[in-house]
């Protein structure tokens, strides 16, 4: 016998989603059929608001309901720093922290040939033009993991700023080699701030 | 170290055995396709978390069952270290002293081997690719930060060769992202190099003498590591990073009209020299054969030296294929020094100096009973 159509393609869906197996959906399918019709809908509608909602903020290329973002808006940030990272996520992490007052940039990535990812397909030259524009900006921050690629790319783009006169550094103390920012707690990254290294 | 005890469940052709070994010689006889070089696998495995017939676990396997269990209980100077390996067709999972290790670097040194069969010969016939395997194999066993900086090095030539390709079909057009992958792959590529120049030195040492003694002192044997650059930019990890460097940026167009990184330690290679000679070009079998024993016996001592532990001698096949004076030899490096597991069909034609006192195995259809 077959899953009902709509069964199936909800199996389908929850398939798409990265660490979920066969099983796992089947459950997980199972689930949301016996859930009640208010918490279904509510669930759909985050779904969809994901795409209808968020944008990459324009100065930044953070995730945002509005451009430019929240933290781009905010008079009150220190906005001679700018703090490099891969993910949205990575904000996220540093902001729970608490500690960094500064501002922003999302590559969206990391260089990696084998991925298809060049330079032009990182969000790169609208930190460059960030930086030709905003004469205030003192200091890059890059907050790439400490991977190769990691590593690549924040070579890369200080290779990139630095003969405009602008100081690069670099977190680097305190996250262990092949680390995932994601993965480090609040004190291992404060660590990583105060002793980050000029590249 | 010694290894003191091994169990496998499903592994190859055997069902179920667990083994006690002596600290001398232990010799495994039986007929062809008993299972001699299976056992001999085993304890290669249990070392290195990897075989050296097969990149597949599933090979390892026991073709009734889904999965292969190995534990070894590896006696130490100061303390004895149980090492437990499953394989399923997927994977492996290590344990050192019952808990889990997340890394296999982490585990893999725990149980040093050296492992001779008569396809060594290939070390000085083949081509540069077994040396530089050989090279990968040994040193990564002696040294977690070699084995480090090559699996680095590794991914980043990866990076760079697809990059070169997606230059070349101008796909990509970014030559300062090619300088900075030129320069990554140059820090770690410097890394090995300097790492390999300074084992070879500690391996030459020890294989000149042992060489020297089974040539009745006729023959000096040399090692040169074959590179690109110049001897006398060798001196120093960043002598050869600023050197690599260079000459990355020399040939730049040639790398990329040919999509590929042309220089490197994973181009390098080692030259064996007898009296002046590249024995591999111009060696009889007679010194090539010498040269290998020779290359192999030094790995003995170098591992010594630098882990303050003698490896465990794994030799297959070999021993019938030496000549009295190399057995004899062979003895006098081994002999109440190193735990020895040697394979063979028959006793005959081997020293019998050599099996003087030795724990016998007969192995027959995946079965071991002591002689
Ligand atoms: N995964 C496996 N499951 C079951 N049997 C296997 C498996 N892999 C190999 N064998 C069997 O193991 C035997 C080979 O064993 P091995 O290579 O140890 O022989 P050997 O005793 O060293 O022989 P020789 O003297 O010819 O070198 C073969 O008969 C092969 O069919
Ligand atoms: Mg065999
Ligand atoms: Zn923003």
């Amino acid at each position: 016998m077959q899953y009902p159509e709509p069964l199936a393609k909800l199996i389908d869906s929850y398939m798409r989603l990265p660490g979920i197996g066969h099983k796992t959906a089947i459950r997980l399918a199972y689930f949301t059929v016996g859930m009640n019709k208010d918490d279904v809908k509510n669930f759909a509608d985050a779904l969809v608001s994901t795409k209808d909602k968020l944008k990459f903020c324009s100065i930044c290329g953070n995730l945002t309901e509005e451009d430019p973002c929240e933290i781009c808006r905010d008079p009150n940030r220190d906005r001679s720093k700018i703090l490099v990272v891969e993910q949205s996520k990575d904000v996220m992490v540093m902001e729970q922290m608490k500690n960094y007052k500064g501002l922003y940039h999302v590559l969206h990535g990391v260089l990696s040939p084998i991925e298809g990812k060049g330079p032009e397909e990182l969000n790169i030259k609208s930190l460059i033009k960030r930086l030709q524009k905003n004469e205030s900006v003192n200091e890059v921050i890059i907050a790439t993991n400490a991977t190769p690629e990691g590593e690549a790319t924040a070579m890369y783009l200080s290779k990139l700023i630095k003969p405009a006169g602008i100081k690069v550094t670099r977190l680097a103390h305190g996250l262990s080699v092949g680390s995932d920012i994601e993965y480090a707690d609040n004190m291992t990254l404060y660590r990583a701030i105060k002793g980050r290294t000029q590249m | 170290m010694k290894l003191k005890n091994l169990e496998l469940r499903h592994f190859r052709n055997y069902e179920k055995i667990n083994v006690n070994f002596s600290d001398g010689i232990n010799v495994l006889i039986g007929n062809n396709a008993q299972g001699k070089t299976n056992l001999l696998e085993a304890i290669y495995v249990l070392a290195l978390a990897r075989s050296h017939r097969t990149r597949n676990n599933r090979d390892l396997i026991n073709w009734k069952y889904e999965n292969a269990q190995m534990k070894g209980r590896v006696s130490k100077a100061y303390a004895d270290t149980d090492l437990e390996l499953d394989l399923d067709r997927s994977g492996k999972r290590a344990k050192v002293n019952h808990i889990e290790q997340a890394k296999l670097s982490s585990y893999v040194g725990q149980l040093n081997v050296i492992l001779f069969s008569p396809e060594d010969l290939s070390i000085v016939k083949g081509s540069p690719s077994v040396r530089r395997k050989f090279m990968d194999m040994e040193f990564g066993q002696i040294s977690g930060q070699y084995l480090y900086n090559l699996s680095h090095y590794q991914r980043i030539l990866e990076q760079r060769n697809r990059y070169l390709k997606q230059l070349y079909y101008r796909k990509a057009h970014d030559r300062l992202f090619l300088d900075v992958l030129s320069d990554q792959l140059s820090a770690f590529g410097a890394e090995i190099i300097h790492q390999r120049i300074q084992l070879l030195a500690g391996l030459e040492k020890s294989a000149r003498q042992i060489h020297w003694d089974i040539s009745l002192h006729k023959e000096k044997l040399k090692f040169r590591y074959v590179t690109a650059l110049k001897d006398k930019d060798l001196t120093s990890t960043n002598h050869i990073y600023e050197c690599l460097r260079a000459l990355y940026k020399k040939n730049r167009n040639r790398e990329i009209k040919q999509r590929t990184t042309i220089l490197g330690p994973h181009r390098d290679d080692i030259h064996f020299i007898v009296n002046g000679k590249n024995v591999q070009t111009f060696g009889s079998q007679g010194q090539q054969r010498t040269t290998t024993l020779s290359v192999k016996l030094a790995e003995i001592d170098l591992m010594k030296s630098e882990t303050n532990e003698a490896p465990i001698l794994l030799l297959d096949d070999v021993l019938s294929e030496l000549d009295g004076n190399r057995q004899t030899h062979l003895l006098k490096a081994i002999q109440d020094k190193v735990q020895t597991f040697l394979t063979t069909t028959s006793l005959s034609g081997i020293t019998k100096k050599l099996i003087d006192n030795p724990k016998v195995f007969k192995i027959s259809n995946g079965k071991i009973t002591i002689d």
